[in-house]
């Protein structure tokens, strides 16, 4: 393997690493606000990649065309907490107990890909690059062709998640999620609206998904099926961080997006399964992640 | 107790029972279409699964969405050895079931460490994994092409075959309903729902629970197992498209669908998921939508299911269990003879307890600090001290949910520092909880019943259960016993959720007692009670200190702390600051200080 392959394998992971980052916080921010997550986070991807695709075939330009799946997604975000989510917390003798909203945003998933199944077809699709007129656009690098699509992905991930950190550490926005997340009792009592606080998170979540599904469009083709590995993968980047350390998502998405592009060179058959078994043998060893403060997830 | 009426609403399910049955028996032989022969397979098969997933869910609350992974092992287990190692199928069925054993037991290891989300996480990535490895291991699965020619049911009958699989599949959903009506029955399925409720309360009434929770994950990857196991046999073929999350999905609709945690929700799960199947075969494109809409309305509106919806049909018209025979009152004369004998029962050497120099920080904030109780066998002793002082955290660190960071606890002489919750229970001891712990799900006979000893093996219960009509008699016995001596037996066949405070908190201290503990920690046991109710409780509990048994208490009423309590320690911040008699604590300037501030002089 020569070293441009190696760029090129390293350019590749990391930026699938970086989406693995953008859907898993979306991930953290709910869980850590309202200890439920969006089990069709994935689907939630998928329906902005395919926004963006039909968008821009209808001919508008690319800033209208981001801005609008953005619009759309954090319109779903809202739609799914108030629909799928909140009516759940009334009934407290659910039989299915406390895990219900499981059932129901997959249940959500399932309905997004049938729609967009009915909409496009079940078969594979390009999208457009984002700002090449073609896929082939190649820059130079220590010898390796890179792809100019994959560099931006990387640094507009890189990007975003700067900003993300930001919202959360150093905004009131942000100080107010912390606020819920610690005690959604005390927060109310600041005066703090935590119904909106607990909606917010999941407009958040649905936007970073969306970001990440108008990143990731370029880089692989597109099918109304492909949320569920990414819900998986988010998952398991999540967890490896403890759902409860933004900087472990950050390492956790960038090696598993690593590890995945080096074994699927490997291995080209089950190169995608080393990752996933390999994070969740971590999982069982190591429950509070990788990266946790030491303190196990006992829900 | 209404025994009676308790036996016939049993009659009347074993009627059900016997007209299934000999439908099933004839039902082949019947004119009707071959293709209902094969949908009753489908149904039988299906049904399986879903009974695993049920008593997964509905009972111990745990969540699997990769059951279609297991449903995958057993397939290829048995289809595999049938059809390449010549295995006789019904040998070729168990390996099947036996392999997805394995594979949930292996899975089973993340339910231990973790709940819910995590375990939906992982059920989910593990049932993806299996379905990748279904459609790329072209040469062990065939892939989607899939395997053909995989040896059917027919003992030389090809003709015949279609029957004597209806026979063999049924069969064994009728010993899987009934081992799982035994399960929802008896201790098994109250040791599931105490799991469910909080495992520490679980652990508490000596519940091993990684053992039970491991073991009903293996138990429900078992049966999904068997379910494609066979399915594999069914047409003689097995392609990889039937493993994916579809079906994982479609075998939760069931469950769900049918009612959780019901005897009867799976069968009425399946039926409505094969009408589904049927519906959508028609228009396949809609299939998901379709799913997807039943998962959110069921779950928002009719989170009871079929089973629910069936039942509050039937309390409509006036045949709940409820209306039938006021619970026996007048039934029982001996009433007083029996709480008697109950007391004998609970009777005890009262063991002594010592706690020697303890300590427990929470990250770095000291909880408990280096303290040191002796507990006199056969005394009543109180935990005393404000807000914070860190009473609750030694209850917890005597019942075993922290482990301290220093010093020992000893029970009768034997160091139980190191053991876990349920070992301690099995030692002998027994605890309340500040915030109420009980099964809301089930009957409070039951709740008291979930503490008694299981008094003989299951295989006898089983067959008493299956044969004799009567399930844990003794342990019924012995818990209305109980209840009539709390003056709590007419409430025996009611909810927990239906009664008052006071009676919740009577209950959880009859379970406490059912345990025949020889200590027995009460958290705050008056709290929320009126005087009344307090002035019971305090007669219980030196009724229960005459027995033998040795108590420990946290309690804010001084009041009562006096006048039930032989002996107090005192805790501020965490130290002991005192300890002795009820009179000399009350006389004890440090306490008076600690309570009631400094610069108060006496």
């Amino acid at each position: 393997m020569q070293i441009g392959n190696i760029i090129q394998l390293l350019s590749g992971g990391l930026a699938m690493g970086a989406i693995y980052v953008l859907v898993a916080l979306g991930l953290y921010i709910t869980h850590l606000t309202t200890h439920r997550v969006n089990f069709g986070q994935g689907d939630f991807l998928m329906v902005g990649t395919f926004l963006m695709l039909l968008i821009r075939k209808a001919g508008a330009p690319l800033g209208v065309a981001i801005a609008l799946t953005l619009l759309v997604l954090a319109i779903m975000g809202w739609l799914l907490e108030r629909i799928a989510i909140r009516p759940l917390d009334r009934k407290k003798a659910s039989p299915v107990g406390a895990f219900s909203w499981i059932l129901t945003t997959a249940g959500i998933a399932l309905i997004l890909q049938n729609v967009i199944e009915l909409g496009f077809g079940k078969t594979s699709q390009y999208s457009a690059p984002l700002f090449s007129s073609q896929r082939d656009q190649v820059v130079q690098v220590l010898g390796a062709g890179l792809f100019v699509e994959e560099i931006l992905v990387i640094v507009a991930a890189i990007v975003i998640v700067a900003i993300f950190y930001t919202f959360m550490f150093h905004s009131r926005w942000g100080k107010n999620i912390q606020a819920v997340a610690f005690n959604p009792e005390s927060a109310k009592l600041l005066g703090i609206h935590t119904d909106r606080v607990k909606t917010g998170v999941f407009v958040i979540a649905a936007i970073l998904a969306a970001v990440a599904g108008i990143l990731i469009g370029p880089l692989v083709t597109i099918n109304p099926h492909m949320g569920l590995v990414l819900t998986i993968k988010a998952l398991i980047v999540a967890a490896i961080g403890g759902f409860a350390n933004p900087v472990g998502i950050l390492v956790g998405g960038i090696l598993f997006g690593v590890f995945e592009s080096l074994s699927n060179y490997v291995d080209s058959g089950f190169g995608d399964l080393y990752p996933l078994l390999a994070a969740l043998i971590i999982i069982a060893v190591k429950p509070s992640g990788l990266f946790s403060e030491g303190r196990a997830d006992v829900r | 107790m209404s025994d009676n009426a308790h036996k016939k609403t049993h009659d009347s399910k074993r009627i059900l029972y016997l007209l299934g049955i000999i439908l099933f028996v004839v039902m082949p032989w019947l004119p009707i279409n071959g293709f209902y022969i094969f949908l009753a397979q489908t149904f039988f098969y299906t049904l399986i699964a879903v009974i695993g997933l049920n008593l997964l869910l509905g009972l111990s609350g745990q969540m699997s969405l990769g059951q279609a992974g297991f449903y995958a092992l057993g397939a290829y287990g048995s289809a595999l050895t049938a059809l390449k190692l010549g295995w006789p199928i019904p040998l070729s069925i168990a390996f099947g079931t036996l392999l997805a054993a394995l594979g949930g037991g292996l899975v089973g290891v993340f339910a231990l460490r973790t709940r819910g989300l995590y375990l939906a996480m992982t059920t989910l990535a593990v049932g993806y994994v299996l379905d990748i490895l279904a459609q790329r291991w072209i040469g062990l699965t065939g892939g989607a092409m899939g395997l053909s020619g995989v040896p059917q049911i027919e003992f030389g009958f090809p003709k015949l075959g279609p029957v004597f699989f209806f026979y063999f599949a049924g069969t064994a959903l009728i010993v899987i309903q009934l081992l799982s009506d035994f399960i929802h029955d008896g201790r098994f399925g109250r040791n599931l729902r105490a799991i469910r409720e909080s495992e520490v309360f679980a652990a508490s009434v000596g519940i091993q629970v990684s053992r039970w929770k491991a073991g009903i994950f293996a138990f429900a990857a078992a049966l999904a197992g068997m379910g494609g196991a066979f399915f594999a046999h069914q047409s003689g073929y097995v392609g990889s498209d039937a493993f994916t999350v579809r079906l994982s999905i479609a075998l939760l609709i069931a469950a769900v669908v049918g009612g959780l945690g019901t005897k009867s929700g799976p069968f009425l799960g399946t039926l409505i998921l094969l009408g589904i199947v049927e519906v959508i075969a028609g228009i396949d494109k809609y299939g998901l939508f379709i799913y997807g809409l039943i998962l959110v309305t069921v779950l928002l509106a009719f989170p009871k299911g079929a089973a629910g919806v069936l039942d509050s049909l039937k309390n409509k018209i006036g045949l709940s269990r409820k209306d039938s025979a006021p619970l026996g009152e007048g039934l029982s004369p001996s009433k007083e003879q029996l709480s008697a004998l109950a007391l004998k029962s609970i009777a005890t050497e009262g063991t002594s307890l010592c706690i020697e120099g303890i300590s427990k920080s929470y990250s770095g904030l000291k909880a408990v600090d280096e303290v040191s109780i002796d507990v006199q066998p056969n005394t009543v002793h109180g935990l005393i001290g404000p807000n914070g002082a860190g009473k609750s955290t030694i209850i917890n660190m005597i019942a075993g949910v922290y482990l301290p960071d220093t010093g020992r606890i000893t029970l009768g002489g034997q160091d139980i520092s190191s053991l876990g919750i349920a070992d301690r229970a099995h030692l002998g001891l027994a605890r309340t909880f500040q915030n109420l712990q009980l099964i809301e799900g089930v009957s409070v006979l039951d709740n008291v019943m979930l503490g008694v000893k299981h008094q003989q093996s299951y295989t006898k219960d089983f067959f008493d259960w299956l044969f004799k009509n009567s399930l844990e008699k003794n342990e019924r016995q012995e818990s209305m016993n109980i209840l009539n001596f709390l003056g709590l037996g007419h409430l025996a066949d009611r909810l927990p959720s239906e009664l008052p405070y006071g009676h919740r908190k009577l209950l959880e201290l009859a379970r406490a007692i059912a345990q025949r503990p020889r200590i027995l920690l009460l958290d705050e046991p008056i709290a929320g009670m009126n005087t009344q109710e307090a002035k019971e409780i305090a007669q219980v509990i030196l009724k229960l200190r005459q027995l033998g048994i040795t108590i420990v208490l946290v309690e804010h009423n001084m009041e009562f702390v006096m006048s039930v309590c032989d002996k107090l320690s005192v805790l501020n911040f965490g130290r002991l600051i005192a300890h002795g008699t009820p009179n000399e604590i009350q006389n004890n300037p440090t306490v008076i200080e600690a309570y009631l501030g400094t610069g108060v002089k006496k």
